[in-house]
């Protein structure tokens, strides 16, 4: 039974009394609670809530630019705002909506299916989670600056960038923020990859891994490798502005195609990594709803691994006309054609899973059909960008802009859309109406398809992306006042969506144990999940191990009391401590990128040489963030021990020792 | 694992994870290997320039002072050893020497910060290289300066661990902590290796 | 919420309604011919890159129809019928069929390798000039600005005046609008003096990006004259959007005429009617406009080509004395320092040559019509027409620039002149 305790809270004989500054919060409701919870569960529910707050910043945005589109010669948006609209949309939901909520699941989701009581890190997770919301604010702080929000697309291809071409602060925020984003995601990935690999429940072999776990680890693996290589092309950049280094300064012999090269090697990866958990999330539901496994397990999983694989080796097709070459070009459009292949094979797995099974169509099923159906045009119309002649002709078009919202709206969101549906009741104890959810569905994939399919012809018929106006004579009114109607239809549905939720929340009917009669680990817990998570740390026996142990009750009841005895005997379910200092260091970093991206350069009459407000904030944030991180290792990372009762409540008198008396 | 340790902690086997593995040596390789592409893209940045110098850049043979970086080069090295003797130390809990393990380490990684202060200084005001004035300097200040950042957080790192080992609270147990301090050290010491190789040698050949 | 679990016949006709309603108005009314379609082509390069999109389109298509039809007959065969079906014992739990697995693999690869062949053979096709045309190929180089596009041709020498006011031959440039020999193929290459823009003209060739630090190349050919539409295809900043071009192919004779009426310097008109009288009160005729108006008549848009012929025929009605004025304003109000016009001693070299500024069917950058009204809009308020662009910003806004009604009607006036 050894391997049940982490060494983590392993005990340390006799400690010292414990300074002030390294007393632990324990505070279980109010703020406090939240500012310094280390409760994956909890910090799920941040990201997801921080997610869908900034879906409704990007989805006004996009509404506001279709608003502007709807009829030739507008003149609802200015150009400047429509470019701060159209980078700010993407930059939003790429790194502000869809990531969070993949986060969202993984932290809420993936430990409780490989039967984990909390992640390998839960002070770093949290970290995560801040930095996270630091980099969120400093990208939208432009909004309510003189220089306005960031303008130069979300790929911010330099020499756009460069302080000669865009002068205010808007880049340097955007620049600022994305890097902070990627510091959270690097972390919470390097969390997850640790928790995956080292804290299996016993039996839970990788080859029993569900799905979404296993997308889970693809996911980060592609994070930790890939954001390195924007880290890099956001520091050159930022050093050309803040220091006037000639990494893209054209003049001194800098080379912008290395902006698209760096950007890129990250980007395509990013890709994967927002579709990737979706993938995870239909890997989950179908076989629930379907009432059979996985069609091909191994092969599903092997497929996730090479679609992150071959991921580092197609960044050059979004650079099909920059010039590359013939070879070149040849090379990466054979290399993207063959990352149809594992792709094609998920598709081909999930019917196999539909075929001879009992579909129930619940809300989550729907959406996750509707996935399957608007993946499937995606990914049929990326294979046909991989053709680089043709590309010549899409790229940079609305075909390429009608591609990566099925995509990334049929993909992604719609799986998050299942996914949010699906665990709801884990997640809240509370039952989504069907009603209610079947409606949200059909507005959102009528909504969705009437603006995105006009789009394909929309570019096949010449219409650039990134435009704000466009001309009454090139036959493109119909399809872009269609989009425009369309984009209406989605919101109303992904309102109506989120208010059933809302609702749901709060008066929702409360549901019973596995409502969807499921397959996997995390459903055999109660509703909502208690902190401790597991009573008992499960002994894990097959794939769908859940779906196993409805099937051999007594053999598993037998079990979870040996391993409740042996856990007793140990002291007690082992819980870690909460921490402020993730909090703290998050705050040090905010105020240390404000004093990077947004205090200006110091008046040199007034401040001689370097020194200025800007480095006196930034020296100031910094300091924060070190002394934080100092107290972080020094309040070590101990826990306490809790004691259940039969009904699974905690005992009071156990409440709060230190572990290891 | 060692006949003499037999009576000790395992250090290469951590019971209570799946794997066997330690969860902070977990992180600390997976860390590494994001941080092997962070310079891998940077070095990858001063080799696509060194190929396309803009008319004007100054020959790098020029500038550079190979004895002095090599000098550094083999302190770095020595550091590596000492380190790893810090690690044998704490893993045998011999606080004594482990402290002084830490000490010289530290000593050598400042030498070599100095020698990198020496040499950005040298090339500023003497050979007039700077960070603004060609690609060339643009690269190789950020490569290296980056890569002095790094050997600094170590240094900053590996300061904290020989004041906290004066605590009483670090003991063998806690082994873990030093060696992947340890590991960091070492990633760090091999990535120089290579900005060595890429960035001095290569104009050597 | 019973509604929905019972299966009803009702929710699989709403399903069919619901797919139709969202394909039905947009499959009817595309209009197919617009100026920038790809589904147009009018040159070889294009028509080459067509072919591979409708090999990939029809592969594509194949591959939906016949995973898609699997998936649907799966989602109606398999789903369960009531809440008896739901409870029932659950269905074999099979695992996968490795047979199945890899004969669907190595379906997903021969598709490919159908798409992968003809790829290739375009990508070295489209690439450059075929080897046996090459010594016909005419040789041009367009270069980005924000945001116009600037077009010089290498192969013929116009007589202007360098600094030192000193005749000598030079490449003669224009702006915009892009003049080709049809039938021919034609070298492009490609520039930018500040960001990345792109070149595209989708009904003659897919499009390359002008990159900083970088010598690209485009080829392109004309099967017959015509006149085609362009558009700057990477955001280039606030007026990426207004940053057009056009391309006019003409038979070999008339581009020759062209050319030898592009290298003449400005044309003057004869000051014999000098002295006429006062300036006629035109500027009290310019109508208005509202910001991103259409800048086209649809007289213009019925035959382009002819419009542009019309544009290259003398001026009626022109008031010399009046377009003296203009020439003189050109200078003192700073617009020689950024344009030139060859023969009147202007040679800035900042914005659009201007020297036949009046033949062009388009001003800035192919967003307005070239006539009076428009030419008077677009120099009245640059930045209406086209925001944060250099003239306004650099020109008007830095040297304080300001024009009276009359100086804008002499300038009108002097510009229209220059056919």
């Amino acid at each position: 039974m050894e391997a049940l305790a982490k060494t983590d809270f392993l005990a340390k004989d006799d400690l010292p009394e414990k300074p002030f500054v390294l007393w632990r919060p324990t505070a279980k409701t109010g703020l406090m609670s939240w500012l310094t919870t280390v409760d994956h569960k909890r910090i799920g529910f941040l990201y997801g809530i921080s997610g869908l707050f900034f879906f409704i910043f990007g989805g006004i945005e996009a509404l506001l630019i279709r608003i502007q589109l709807a009829v030739p010669n507008n003149t609802f948006l200015t150009s400047a705002q429509y470019s701060e609209m159209f980078t700010m949309h993407g930059t939003t939901m790429i790194f502000l909506v869809v990531m969070p909520i993949g986060a969202a699941f993984f932290n809420f989701i993936m430990p409780l299916q490989i039967g984990a009581r909390d992640v390998a890190f839960p002070r770093l997770n949290a970290f995560s989670f801040w930095t996270f919301l630091v980099g969120a604010i400093i990208v939208n702080l432009g909004w309510f600056m003189k220089g306005g929000a960031p303008d130069a697309g979300w790929f911010g291809y330099a020499p756009l960038t460069t302080r000669t071409f865009s002068p205010t602060h808007a880049i340097d925020m955007w620049v600022m923020g994305l890097q902070l984003l990627g510091v959270a995601s690097i972390a919470a990935a390097l969390n997850f990859i640790v928790t995956i690999i080292n804290l299996r429940a016993p039996g839970m072999t990788m080859m029993r891994l569900p799905v979404f776990t296993w997308m889970t680890l693809f996911t980060s693996f592609l994070i930790i490798l890939s954001f390195p290589a924007i880290t890099i092309a956001l520091i050159e950049i930022m050093m050309d502005r803040l220091f006037g280094t000639n990494f893209f300064e054209v003049s001194n012999g800098g080379l912008p195609i290395l902006w698209q090269h760096l950007f890129w090697i990250f980007g395509h990866p990013e890709v994967y990594i927002l579709i990737l958990p979706a993938m995870g999330i239909i890997s989950e539901i179908l076989p629930t709803f379907a009432r059979k496994p996985l069609f091909g397990y191994p092969v599903v999983v092997f497929s996730g691994a090479s679609i992150g694989f071959l991921g580092f080796g197609v960044w050059s097709h979004h650079m099909f006309t920059t010039g590359m070459g013939t070879t070149a070009t040849a090379a990466f459009a054979l290399m993207t054609m063959a990352i149809a292949v594992p792709t094609g094979v998920k598709i081909f797995n999930w019917i196999g899973t539909l075929w001879g099974g009992h579909l129930s169509m619940r809300t989550p099923m729907m959406f996750a059909l509707g996935f399957l159906w608007m993946f499937m045009i995606g990914g049929l119309s990326g294979v046909m960008h991989a053709a680089a002649p043709a590309d010549a002709q899409q790229h940079g078009s609305y075909f390429i802009v009608a591609h990566f919202h099925y995509v990334l709206i049929g993909g992604s969101l719609f799986a998050l859309f299942a996914g949010i549906h699906y665990w709801f009741p884990l997640m809240f104890g509370r039952r989504v109406s069907e009603f209610w959810g079947k409606l949200a569905f059909w507005l959102v994939f009528v909504g969705f398809n009437v603006t995105f399919f006009p789009m394909h012809f929309l570019g096949l018929e010449g219409m650039p992306r990134r435009t704000f106006t466009y001309d009454a004579n090139m036959g493109w009114n119909t399809g872009n006042f269609w989009s425009t109607v369309g984009a209406f239809i989605l919101a109303i549905g992904v309102a109506v969506y989120f208010l059933t939720m809302i609702y749901t929340y709060f008066r929702g009917a409360r549901t019973t144990r596995d409502p969807w009669d499921a397959r996997t680990l995390e459903w055999s817990l109660p509703n909502p999940p208690p902190e401790y998570n597991f009573r008992v740390l499960p002994t894990v026996h097959a794939r769908d191990d859940w779906w196993y142990e409805k099937r051999h009750t007594q053999e598993i009841a037998r079990e979870a009391a040996e391993h409740a005895r042996a856990e007793d005997a140990h002291g007690g379910i082992h819980m870690p401590f909460q921490s402020i200092y993730p909090f703290c260091a998050s705050v040090g970093i905010l105020i240390g990128a404000i004093g990077v991206a947004v205090v200006d350069p110091a008046n040199p009459a007034q401040y001689p040489g370097f020194w200025g407000p800007k480095i006196a904030v930034t020296i100031l944030g910094g300091a924060i963030m070190f002394v934080s991180v100092v107290l972080w290792s020094l309040e070590g990372n101990e826990g306490y021990h809790i004691h259940l009762n039969e009904d699974g409540s905690i005992k009071d008198d156990a409440g709060h020792a230190p572990a290891g008396h | 694992m060692s006949s003499t340790a037999a009576a000790t902690l395992n250090h290469h086997h951590d019971p209570t994870t799946s794997t066997g593995i330690a969860n902070k040596k977990l992180l600390m390789w997976a860390f590494l290997a994001s941080d092997c592409m962070f310079f891998g893209c940077l070095i990858s940045t001063h080799l696509i320039y060194r190929l396309h110098p803009p008319p004007g850049t100054p020959p790098a043979r020029e500038v550079f002072s190979i004895e002095l970086t090599s000098f550094s080069t083999f302190i770095l090295l020595m550091s590596s050893l000492m380190m790893a003797l810090a690690v044998n130390a704490i893993q045998k809990g011999n606080l004594k020497s482990l402290r002084w393990s830490l000490l010289t380490t530290i000593f050598f990684g400042c030498i070599f910060l100095g020698c990198q202060v020496y040499e950005f200084r040298n090339f500023v005001f003497e050979k007039h290289l700077t960070i603004t004035n060609s690609i060339l300097g643009t690269t190789f200040f950020t490569l290296t300066g980056t890569h002095g950042l790094h050997v600094l957080i170590g240094v900053i790192w590996l300061s904290g661990m020989l004041l906290y080992s004066f605590t009483g609270r670090l003991t063998e147990k806690d082994s873990i902590d030093v060696e992947s301090m340890g590991l960091y050290w070492h990633f760090v010491d091999i990535v120089w290796i290579v900005i060595f190789t890429a960035v001095y040698l290569l104009e050597y050949i | 919420m019973r509604l929905f679990h019972t299966f009803t016949p009702l929710s699989q006709i709403t399903r069919c309604a619901a797919v139709l309603a969202a394909v039905l108005p947009l499959s009817g009314c595309f209009w197919f011919d617009g100026p920038q379609s790809t589904f147009d082509p009018n040159g070889p390069v294009a028509r080459h890159q067509m072919d591979v999109f409708y090999v990939t389109c029809w592969v594509a298509l194949f591959i939906f129809v016949v995973v898609g039809s699997v998936l649907a007959y799966a989602m109606v065969k398999f789903r369960a019928r009531g809440e008896g079906d739901l409870h029932a014992e659950p269905p074999e739990q099979g695992h996968g069929n490795p047979v199945v697995e890899m004969s669907l693999i190595g379906a997903s690869v021969l598709a490919l390798v159908v798409i992968a062949v003809p790829t290739l053979r375009e990508i070295w096709y489209t690439y450059e000039v075929p080897v046996e045309e090459k010594a016909n190929a005419y040789e041009v180089t367009a270069t980005g600005y924000q945001w116009w596009f600037k077009f010089d041709y290498p192969a013929e020498t116009a007589q202007t005046l360098d600094a030192t006011a000193k005749a000598v031959g030079a490449p003669f440039s224009t702006a915009n609008e892009l003049v080709i020999p049809a039938g021919r193929p034609v070298h492009i290459n490609l520039r930018t003096v500040d960001v990345i823009h792109s070149f595209w003209i989708p009904k003659l060739a897919g499009k390359v990006d002008m990159m900083p630090n970088r010598g690209n190349h485009l080829w392109v050919q004309a099967d017959k004259p015509g006149y085609f539409w362009g558009q700057c295809a990477e955001f280039c900043g606030e007026s990426h959007a207004v940053m057009r071009f056009r391309v006019i192919a003409l038979g070999p004779r008339e581009f020759n005429d062209w050319v030898n009426a592009q290298m003449a310097p400005a044309h003057r008109v004869a000051a014999a009617a000098a002295g006429a009288g006062a300036p006629k009160a035109q500027f009290a005729a310019y109508r208005t406009f509202s910001r991103n108006e259409a800048g086209f008549t649809e007289k213009f848009d019925r035959s382009p080509l002819d419009s542009w012929r019309a544009q290259q025929l003398p001026g009626k009605d022109e008031d010399p004395a009046l377009i003296a004025r203009g020439r003189e304003l050109f200078s003192s109000k700073t617009c020689a320092s950024c344009h030139t016009i060859r023969g009147d001693g202007y040679i800035g070299v900042v914005g659009p040559e201007l020297t036949h500024v009046g033949a062009r069917s388009t001003i800035a950058a192919g967003l307005l019509e070239n006539n009076r009204d428009e030419l008077h809009r677009w120099i009245h308020a640059p930045n209406e027409v086209k925001p944060g662009n250099t003239m306004w910003v650099k020109g008007y806004l830095a040297n304080n620039i300001k024009l009276t009604l009359e100086d804008e009607d002499a300038l009108v006036n002097y510009l229209e002149s220059l056919k």
